[in-house]
């Protein structure tokens, strides 16, 4: 358990540390794809400063060099991204009512899935929430992501290529990142919650599309707990 | 910076941020107590995780690497237990994920 202090940017900066770890190895290797994909390094690095979102990135990379319409691919990337809109209610719920939200236009810019993640895992610990413990986690995470980018497109394409062992162990940084989260919060109560939102992942993955899964797992899930599969007064 | 490059990253990054930002000002403080908005919120967390942590571990399913993703999971799962830390649990996850790689027969 956490003290009851009110948590500080240095608080965030600290509990940020897995995300930095997390983070830095997929934006390089996002740095490596998008100057393997013919984009420069300032291009790749203006993809990280301005949309910050990793999955999308990828996709982007994807649909910038096949050519896709620039309205078409931004419809895509717009509707991969929708999850976020559950993100913000669900963690200042979580915060409780004492919690100010007045800087929120700028901390919740740094709000990804692995940010929320973390702070949810820290308020379940007892962290009390404020906005610059918000602002230490965020910018912890922003500051591993657009340095891993700028290194993996100054490296440039197929700088891996010779490293297939290293290159495989930071492929799975991320799957072992949200596996840590999960089990960070994981309480018996949320476990059919957990369950549903796996199950429907899945299945709308494989029948449908990776984005689709997502959103269909999310939504699931967030159902499950409205019928009462997560507990009857799960806070 | 190619225009069609910029303009993608800031239409899509004006509506990331909006998404992460707008439903934080949403009035929930008066929501009941084990009310159906209340529970789905509560829930959102749990789901989100479960989601991306499927999501994220599908692809190394369809690759067919059960021996790598096996060694990796077990390795979270106990240095998780072990330790309650979650980089630590990260990092060993994706070294024992690689020691998988390393192990399995080339081809």
């Amino acid at each position: 358990m956490q003290t009851e202090r009110s948590s500080n940017l240095a608080d965030g900066l600290i509990a940020g540390a897995p995300i930095v770890l997390g983070y830095f190895p997929i934006a390089f290797a996002f740095g490596v794809a998008a100057t393997g994909h013919g984009l420069t390094g300032w291009e790749a690095f203006g993809l990280s400063v301005i949309v910050y979102a990793g999955a999308a990135q990828f996709l982007a990379l994807a649909l910038v060099t096949s050519g896709a319409p620039v309205l078409v691919s931004a419809f895509t990337l717009v509707a991969m991204n929708l999850r976020h809109v559950l993100y913000g209610p669900a963690l200042m719920k979580r915060a409780g009512p004492v919690a100010t939200r007045r800087h929120a236009w700028a901390w919740a810019f740094g709000l990804t899935d692995e940010v929320f993640g973390a702070a949810l895992g820290q308020l379940a610990r007892g962290r009390q929430f404020s906005e610059p413990f918000m602002f230490g986690l965020g910018l912890a995470a922003y500051a591993s992501w657009l340095s891993g980018t700028a290194l993996g497109a100054y490296a440039g394409g197929g700088a891996l290529q010779g490293w297939p062992v290293l290159e495989a162990a930071l492929g799975f940084m991320l799957p072992a990142l949200f596996l840590s989260l999960l089990l960070s919060i994981l309480n018996r109560t949320q476990l059919p919650v957990i369950a549903v939102a796996a199950v429907a992942t899945v299945g709308v993955t494989l029948l449908w599309s990776g984005t689709a899964g997502i959103l269909a797992g999310m939504i699931a899930g967030a159902i499950a707990g409205v019928i009462g599969l997560g507990g009857r007064d799960a806070a | 910076m190619r225009l069609e490059v910029l303009t993608l990253a800031l239409i899509v990054g004006a509506f990331t941020w909006a998404f992460r930002y707008l439903p934080t000002r949403a009035d929930i403080s008066r929501l009941p107590q084990g009310g159906p908005l209340a529970r789905f919120l509560a829930a959102t967390g749990p789901a989100a995780i479960a989601t991306l942590f499927t999501a994220s571990v599908v692809p190394f399913v369809q690759g067919g690497m059960p021996l790598p993703l096996g060694l990796g999971s077990i390795a979270v799962l106990a240095v998780f237990g072990a330790t309650r830390s979650v980089v630590g649990a990260t990092m060993a996850g994706s070294a024992a994920y690689g020691l998988g790689v390393w192990l399995l027969p080339p081809g």
